[in-house]
């Protein structure tokens, strides 16, 4: 009524305008929505909708960019574009960018990693914890081997450095992260739980350092085990027994750690015991050794090289002498020491049967015993015998050809057998008919002959195709017996 | 068109209304909201607001017409290869549609529909003359 303005051919006016509602592109809250107009019709609304979706893109940037539609970007543009790591090649990549979410959210996602333990060293660089070496307050005696010693005991190798950080600038950080937004976190006055795990962390490393201390230097012992009481608290205190059990640990199951430890301590004036020397130096002087001829113990004692360790070859000179020696005592002592064992014999009375023997502990469940027969030959089980056959008096069966067919055995034979009886008599009959009429029936006579001939060709035929039928048959069947029992390599087919 | 028809019906019986509300020196439009969905869960509570919001400001709301909703069935066979029985896999996917009609101007609706947006709800708004 009042809406239809239009006649009857055309399209009723249409006073309506529709918007939708839709996200707004580039905005990062989801529940950001601009209504955007969806239809065509002249009406207009000048209240609703009027910025259009375009009219979010047409920020200063792009009312510039679109009067600079083919030349370069303006130059604000462009250095922003190169500011935020973007290539500078004539295509505004501001017009992708989107808004972060809100700040209320940030917090959450940005959380500080309270289990991450300090950064693993690279390769190329070694660590080494001095904090616990005392310097000697007096310079009296300083002994380089023994402060050297000393150092190293204290100093413990490290596999990850927390960065250097001054504790003003660590506190700094800490607390710009707290004060963001209401984080649950803030409620917690106390951080004991964050204090403890990175309690748990020192200790590890307070250990390598012990182990490493006990090993061979007991004059720093004592100084040790003051320290203990002063550092954070072990579960209990260290007992000697603790002490041998790590040395016993230590040579049982050196670690790669201790390793490190040895040859760290090392790189200084650290020398090897001096056995360890002395031997080096009889094996260079007695160099000459291994490349001449080998060498007995015997040959020592008869005085052939001249040796320093005499000791050791006299020794081995009267390995055998000592050998001998050892064999008589061994064979004198059994003589000398023989002792009557008494053997109480049991009695008959407590012989008696208190249990019941097992012939078997194999259950009948898993094990069926077959029932015990006489020793008669039930296995030989010949073939029936077929009809008309002719080598049954053997007992074996022989298998011929490729398939292996009892070829004794099969049912074919007979008919053979039948077909030539039948085909002799007529090649008699023909070859008489033939002697008599030799003169005038050379055609026919022949024509007879080949016709003969032919026949039995065709006969020789069918009959081999009928054997060869049975052949097969017989195998097909002997293949799907063979294929279930026997082992897969068996082709008869 | 129909929805003209139906606009114009509702002027004629509003236009006598209008005089007596003539305070409102605005102009009114009447607007009609589409809100369609898959959750009903999310769209009743939208209308709900809406319906509310609108109340409060006192205008004149036909409260949330329920379209029937469109069902739309894929039937598919659950096999990938042809091989099997021939078990088929019945998937519906429905829609749920809701009409609110307003009186009342263009600026206040754009207040109401900001507010109250559930995601997964589509909201369509119609603007005609009184």
């Amino acid at each position: 009524m009042a809406g239809r303005g239009a006649g009857g051919g055309g399209r009723k006016t249409r006073n309506f305008a529709t918007f939708r509602l839709f996200p707004r592109a580039g905005a990062a809250d989801p529940n950001d929505r601009v209504f955007v107009r969806v239809d065509n019709n002249d009406y207009n609304v000048p209240g609703f909708a009027d910025e259009d979706p375009f009219d979010s893109n047409f920020t200063a940037d792009a009312a510039d960019l679109h009067s600079f539609a083919s030349g370069p970007l303006p130059e604000h543009v462009r250095r922003e574009i190169l500011e935020l790591g973007l290539p500078d090649d004539g295509y505004n990549y501001l017009s992708h960018l989107r808004e972060l979410r809100p700040a209320a959210s940030a917090a959450s996602s940005f959380v500080p990693n309270s289990t991450a333990r300090p950064e693993p060293l690279p390769l190329d660089v070694k660590a080494y914890d001095a904090s616990r070496v005392r310097v000697a307050p007096s310079a009296d005696d300083l002994d380089e081997g023994k402060t050297m010693c000393k150092v190293a005991a204290k100093t413990a190798p490290l596999r990850r450095v927390q960065r250097a950080l001054d504790p003003d600038v660590a506190r700094l950080l800490d607390e710009s992260d707290f004060s963001h937004g209401g984080s649950e976190d803030e409620g917690l006055e106390e951080d004991f739980v964050i204090m403890a795990n990175q309690a748990e962390g020192d200790d590890e490393v307070e250990e390598e350092e012990e182990e490493l201390g006990n090993g061979i230097f007991s004059d720093v012992e004592e100084e040790k085990e003051e320290e203990e009481f002063e550092d954070e608290p072990k579960p209990r205190v260290r007992r000697l027994l603790d002490e041998q059990f790590d040395l016993l640990a230590l040579e049982e199951y050196g670690d790669s750690d201790d390793d490190d430890d040895d040859r760290g301590g090392r790189d200084g004036d650290y020398e090897l015991p001096s056995e360890a020397i002395e031997e080096l130096k009889l094996f260079c002087d007695q160099n000459g050794c291994v490349d001449e001829d080998y060498r007995t113990p015997a040959d020592f004692v008869r005085g052939r090289l001249e040796s320093t360790t005499a000791d050791e070859v006299d020794e081995s000179a009267n390995v055998i002498q000592k050998c001998a020696e050892y064999a008589e005592r061994y064979l004198n002592e059994p003589a000398e020491e023989k002792e009557t064992v008494l053997v109480s014999e049991s009695s008959d009375e407590s012989e008696v049967w208190d249990c019941e023997t097992i012939v078997s502990t194999y259950s009948n469940l898993d094990n069926h015993p077959g029932k015990i027969e006489t020793p008669g030959n039930r296995r030989k089980r010949l073939p029936r015998v077929f009809p008309g056959e002719t080598a049954t008096t053997n007992d074996l069966i022989k298998l011929h050809g490729k398939e292996k067919l009892p070829v004794d055995y099969l049912p074919q034979r007979k008919r053979n057998g039948e077909k030539e009886k039948k085909v002799k008599p007529a090649e008699a009959f023909n070859a008489e008919k033939v002697k008599k009429e030799v003169h005038k029936e050379t055609k026919e006579e022949k024509k007879a002959r080949k016709a003969a001939v032919k026949e039995e060709k065709r006969e020789a035929r069918k009959a081999k195709k009928e054997l060869k039928g049975l052949y097969k048959s017989e195998t097909q069947k002997a293949q799907k017996v063979a294929a279930v029992t026997g082992p897969s390599s068996i082709r008869l087919m | 068109m129909a929805a003209a028809a139906v606009y114009g019906a509702g002027g004629a019986m509003k236009g006598g209304k209008l005089g007596m509300e003539g305070a409102v020196d605005m102009q009114l439009n009447r607007i009609r909201i589409t809100l369609s969905s898959k959750n009903v869960k999310n769209l009743e509570k939208v209308c709900a607001d809406l319906v509310k919001g609108a109340k409060a400001k006192e205008l004149r709301v036909k409260g949330p017409v329920r379209i029937p909703t469109k069902v739309l069935h894929i039937t598919t066979r659950k096999s990938p290869c042809g091989e099997g029985t021939n078990t088929w896999d019945r998937f519906e996917f429905r829609i749920h549609k809701r009409v609110i009609d307003l009186i009342s101007s263009p600026e206040v609706v754009k207040q109401i529909t900001s507010i109250t947006i559930e995601p997964g709800v589509e909201v369509e708004v119609t603007i005609a003359d009184v």
